[in-house]
Parts: C-alpha cells; structure tokens; sequence
C-alpha cells in the first residue's frame, strides 16, 4: 500500500509540475520554422513609418521575445490557451517569412496562473535576462499590472495584447497595450446604447474584477455626463466563480430594463443570454470585447443571436491581414479565434514591426512604437500611440447574427478612442 | 418577482444538496472531509459528456458516468484513503491533504486531457418551458427537482431499509463496535464512496445541463462551498444536507438581489454558516439523529 501511495504522491507531483512549471526552454514551432537562408526582406513598412530610420537595424542571429499568459488558471485557461497559440502561430509565421530582417525569432513563454506571485516572479526572470529583446503580456490585467512596474524598473519593453486597467500602461514609458483600455470601449458602448440602441433604462450585470469595474464606472460617467436621458436602473456584480446569473436576470428584468449591458467574460456573458432567452424576457444584450469567442456562440446557442457587442476585431473586414489571420488559426488550430487571439497575434505584429524598423535596443523600440501611425493589424487600424502608450483605434460592435459575429458598427469619434481625452 | 425567485432559489438549492451529498456519505462513515468530491463532481460531468456526446442518450450518460465515478471513488478509498486511515494516530488534517491534492490533479488532468475550452452539451429537452402567469420553470429545473427526489429517495431506501444500510449506520455510529459484532465496515466504507462518488458525477452532469457549459474550473466552487453546506447540515447527516443546501441556495437568491450586501455571493454560504454555528454549534441536524 505504501508503494502505491507514493506512487499517486509522485503523479500528483509531476503532474502539478507539468501544470504550473513554466515554459523556459525554445517554445513555439520556431524550430521546424526557421528560415534556411537568410532571406534579404527590407519591405517598407506597411504603417507608414514616421521615425525615419532607412538602413535596417543591426540585429542578433536570433531574437527572443518573452511571453506570458494564465494557461494553468482553471478558470482562464480557455483565453490562455487562444493567447499562447496566437503568440506561436505569430512566430511561426513571421519565421517562415524570413524571420525579422533575417533573424530568427524565439518564444519564451510562461504561465502565469492567474496568479499575481507568479506573474511576478516570471516579470523578474525575463526582466532581467539579457538575451530577451522585449515582452508581450497576453494575460490579464491582474498579472500585467504586475509584472508590467518590473519591465519598466529593468528597462524592458512589454506590449500588453489586451489587458484593460489603465495601471498596465500608466506604470511608464516602456510600457504599451496593443488594445485600447476598457473605458474607451465602454464610453463606446455608452454612445452606442443612447444613440443606435436607443435604450433608456439599462440594466448592468458585470463581472467583479478590474475588467468589470472599470468598464462599468466608464459607461456611467459617459451617460451621466451626456445622456442624462438614459437612466441605470439595475447594477449588480457577480463573482467571476458564479455560474448562476438567473436570479440576477430575473431581478434585471423586474426592473423594467429596456437594454442589459453585460459586462462579463464569455461563460457569464452566454448564461446572460439563455436566460434572456429561456425566460422569454426579449430584453436586447450589449456586450463587451468579453463576450468575443466562438465559445460564448457555442453556450449560447440561439439564444446569442441579437447580442451585441464592443470589441476590437471586425469579422467582416476584408482587410487582407484579418481574413489571413482567421484562416491561418483555423488551419492551425481547428478552431475559430477570438478577440484575446487576436489581440496577442496584434501585439507580436507591433513588436516585431519596432524590432524591424528600431532594432531590439528598448529606447529604440520605444520611440518607434510612441511614433506609429495607421499601423493595419487584425484587430483593426492602429491610428497612433497616446502619451499613456496606449493604442488608439476605432471601437468595433459586432452583432450576432445565425450564429456568427458581424459587423454592426464602428465608433471612430476622437474624442471618444482617445482616452487622453476624458 | 418573489415567486419566481423562490423557484430559482430551490433549483439552486437542490443542486447544493446533491451536489453536497456525496462528501456528506464519506464524511459520515470515515470523517473526512473529501474535497476529492468537487474532482468526482468535475470528472463525472466530463465523462457524462463525452458518453451523451457517443451515444446520444442522456440516460446512458448519467448511468454509466456515475458507475465508472463511483468505481472511482472505491480504487481511490483503498488506495489512498485506507493506507492513511491504517495508521495509528493520523492527524485528521492529513487525508484532507490527500483529498486536496486528488481535487487539484484532477482540475489539471481534465484540462491536460480534455483542453481548457468549454464544452457545451446542447440538451434538448422534449417538453416546453412551463409558464404560469409571470412565473417560468425551465424543463432543466424540472429535471433537477426531479433527479435529486428520485436519487434522495434511492438513498434514503438503501440506507434505512436495506442490510447494507443498516451496516452503513451501524458504521457511522461507531466502526469499532460495528467491526467487533460482526458488520463488515469495508463494504460499508465502500458503499460510502460508491455513493458519494456517484451523487457527485450526477451533479456535475446536471450543471452541466444547467448552464450549458463544463470547464476545467467546474469543481472549483463546490470544492469549498460542500465544506459550509455539509457542516450546517450536521457532518455527515444526509437530511440535514439537503435541508442546508436549500437554506444556502435560498439565502444566497434573496440576499443578492433583495439587498446590497456588499459581500460576494460565493461568501454568503460561510454567513450563513457562521451564524449558524453561533445559534445551534451541532448544525441544523446533528449526527445523533437518525437518517
């Protein structure tokens, strides 16, 4: 009996090390990938380059770019696993393109958990390794904000994909998000309700996390301050653990919601829907880039036909990079991507576009970044940088239709995509 | 409103009792307290649906995941907890530390194994939603209240009315004195993790249906809050479970949305507890009294 018991204590110890040990070594399909010649490829920048640099930087033979995202965490491992495949498919793909004007690039991944601790620990090994050229963060803001104040001690880089509290970027100038943080989306979706929704009373149902909180206290602010007309008339928190929201919708409904602004990840966001749906309330549902994943389709069922949402990738766009995206992740990995693929895939694009044009020293890369301008990416047009480093690009809402996300709109107003501006 | 809320609040509640159920059975007969379960509760959804998903029979999904659960759950009681239980003076603390950990590999298992993504069953049921007046009961509700009647009643009978019951109680009371007049306390042990195991893959596949949706993360939220139900229901008295899983459900409803308690509804069930304890330190049914 001793035997077997130790043999179950052993398993459990090697498989929590499988689970929560980090990646250190090579990752991604780099190895199969490499180019074989060096290829010679000093394509112009296809977003406009504004910093002026002619001659390609000097590069080492190859670049290692460190990552990070909750691929352990129960909970949030479905977005970890969309954002670590997007950061392999962007190396991969970049490698079998010639690699960065020649140079092979290498992913260091690691999983952070969801865990604050660990996240530190991670931003300590990669801030202070110099063979790693810069950071993506394609975790969430908890982790981020975390590791993102190390970055900046060390004099890393990090592009974070899409993590949305304001502290990520605020932590200094080395610091920058691929995704425009979540009160530009939620003032976007504020906008969208009073004038193409035309709603007035608006039920709110958000998760209780940064990303909840933030986006929420966002949508009031915009409403109190120019459409007094609009009146919130429900506002409850759920724990990101709840899986029951049908006393939540019951109550939203009681109290004579005409809009439900569901400010949830996807899980609570398809259990918003079906019970709108199974209890036959006929209340329409304005998500968020939260709700963005096939997963959130598939839950939901019929029952997601009518949401809408905010988000930062158009499915429609015919733009040549996002229908390549799409298609290339299908391929790969035989399923649909989602807004946090897609927002990790963009990261890696802006890093390596920095890495091309400025070379891998973090000054370098930091004022090429600062100075983009109508950088294309999957997850739409990135118009600039603001001060704060964060991208400024239009607010896309998608409606679902038979089962799929479409386009429904776009809120493009200045005043509202920069966040410089409130 | 009420009304409607009141049925949301027993639907939830029914579910807390079978879901809390299982640990109830193994904390009664060996006084552990087997976060295992939540694990169980997790593998048994999964396993429910990749069976409904190969022969399309939601019955046979429910059958045989809580058979090959339950089987589980007796490899796991005599690999792991007897050897434990064997020695002389083991602190209480160490097979919650086993349990603990069986629960966290089995998380990390069904993620390795199954992938982090969510999986949907797509249960169609083949009766309408009932409507009375402003008031709805979903078919899944009804399955819930249902099931957990006919599995209550299915445990209630093997325990009071069968020999292997009478075993299971003699055992729960004292397994000394049951070992010394004769009752076979392994069988009884057995029918513990059996059952337990079994109730919770049941559970779990009814989440399952309930929301449409099982991740890795399913076991996460019963792994603590069975702890708080099984301990207002008395340790290890199955009535009393079923009486604290309703109070639970009940009180997390109408506390969320009739006030603004600024506590998150997950922590409403420690309240509860706490409050208990305070008033009636036996929980609501104490182990004395009969099943």
């Amino acid at each position: 009996m001793k035997k077997v018991l130790a043999l179950v204590l052993t398993l459990m110890m090697a498989l929590s090390l499988v689970a929560c040990g980090g990646n250190g070594s090579t990752g991604g399909d780099a190895g199969t990938a490499a180019p074989s010649s060096p290829s010679t490829t000093t394509t112009a920048p296809s977003g406009g380059d504004t910093s002026g640099n002619s001659a390609a930087p000097a590069l080492p033979e190859t670049i290692k770019i460190g990552f990070f995202a909750p691929v352990s965490a129960a909970a949030a491992s479905a977005d970890g696993a969309s954002a670590i495949n997007s950061a392999k498919l962007a190396v991969k793909l970049v490698n079998e393109n010639g690699g960065i004007n020649g140079s092979k690039v290498e992913l260091v991944d690691f999983d952070d958990g969801l865990d604050t601790t660990q996240a530190a620990n991670i931003a300590e090994k990669l801030a202070y390794d110099d063979s790693i050229a810069a950071v993506v963060s394609g975790s969430y803001s908890g982790p981020t904000k975390v590791a993102a104040p190390i970055f900046q001690d060390a004099g890393k880089l990090m592009v974070s994909a899409y993590a949305v509290h304001p502290d990520v970027t605020g932590a200094g100038d080395l610091i920058f998000s691929q995704s425009f943080p979540g009160a530009v989306q939620a003032t976007g979706a504020a906008v969208f309700t009073a004038e193409q929704l035309k709603a007035t009373k608006v039920a709110i149902i958000y998760v209780d996390l940064d990303f909840g909180t933030t986006q929420v206290n966002a949508f009031k602010a915009k409403l109190a301050k120019d459409y007094p007309d609009v009146h919130v008339v429900f506002e409850q928190g759920v724990a990101i653990s709840d899986s029951d929201l049908t006393s939540v919708v019951t109550a939203a409904a009681a109290s004579g919601a005409d809009l439900i602004y569901s400010v949830n990840y996807y899980e609570q966001a398809a259990e918003v829907l079906r019970q709108v749906g199974l209890q036959g309330l006929n209340i329409p549902v304005l998500g968020t880039e939260g709700a963005d994943s096939w997963m959130l389709l598939d839950i939901a069922g019929e029952y997601a036909n009518g949401l809408y949402i905010t988000t930062n990738m158009n499915r429609d766009d015919q733009n040549e990079q996002t229908q390549a995206y799409i298609k290339n992740y299908r391929e790969e990995y035989g399923i649909q991507p989602d807004m946090v693929g897609a927002s990790v895939y963009d990261a890696f694009q802006v890093l390596f576009e920095a890495i091309k044009n400025a070379g891998t020293d973090s000054a370098a890369m930091r004022d090429y970044i600062s100075g983009m301008k109508n950088f294309d990416t999957v997850t739409g047009t990135l118009l600039y940088y603001n001060a704060e480093g964060s991208a400024v690009k239009p607010i896309q809402v998608q409606l679902v239709t038979n089962g799929e996300y479409h386009y429904a709109g776009i809120v493009d107003d200045a005043q509202i995509i920069d966040p410089a501006n409130y | 409103m009420f009304l409607q809320q009141l049925i949301n609040a027993l639907t939830i509640g029914s579910l807390y009792a079978l879901t809390a159920m299982g640990a109830t059975l193994i904390y009664g007969i060996l006084g552990i307290l087997d976060i295992a379960n939540a694990g169980a509760y997790l593998v048994g959804a999964y396993l429910g649906w990749y069976i409904y998903y190969g022969t399309g029979s939601i019955v046979l999904a429910f059958l045989l995941s809580m058979l090959a659960v339950g089987l589980l759950g007796i490899l796991l009681q005599r690999a792991v907890y007897s050897p434990i239980l064997a020695k002389p003076h083991t602190l209480s603390i160490i097979p919650l530390v086993a349990a603990v950990g069986l629960f966290t590999m089995s998380s990390d298992a069904v993620r390795l194994i199954c992938g982090p993504n969510s999986k949907a069953y797509n249960l169609k049921f083949p009766v309408e939603t009932l409507r009375v007046g402003n008031v709805v009961i979903l078919p899944a509700w009804l399955m819930i209240f249902a099931l957990t009647a006919v599995l209550l009643v299915i445990l209630w009978f093997i325990l009071n009315k069968t020999k292997l019951g009478l075993a299971w109680r003699a055992t729960a009371g004292d397994a000394e004195i049951a070992r010394v007049c004769g009752v076979n306390t392994d069988t009884a042990m057995a029918l513990s993790y059996i059952l337990g195991y079994g109730f919770a893959a049941a559970a779990g596949i009814m989440t399952g249906i309930l929301y449409n949706s099982i991740t890795p993360a399913l076991g996460e939220v019963p792994s603590y809050k069975m702890l708080a139900i099984i301990v207002l229901g008395g340790l290890g008295n199955p009535m009393g479970t079923v009486v604290a899983g309703l109070i639970i459900g009940i009180a997390e409803v109408f506390l969320s949305v009739y006030t603004a308690i600024p506590i998150p509804k997950d922590a409403i069930a420690f309240v509860v507890l706490i409050i208990m304890l305070l008033v009636k330190p036996d929980g609501i049914m104490s182990r004395k009294n009969k099943v």
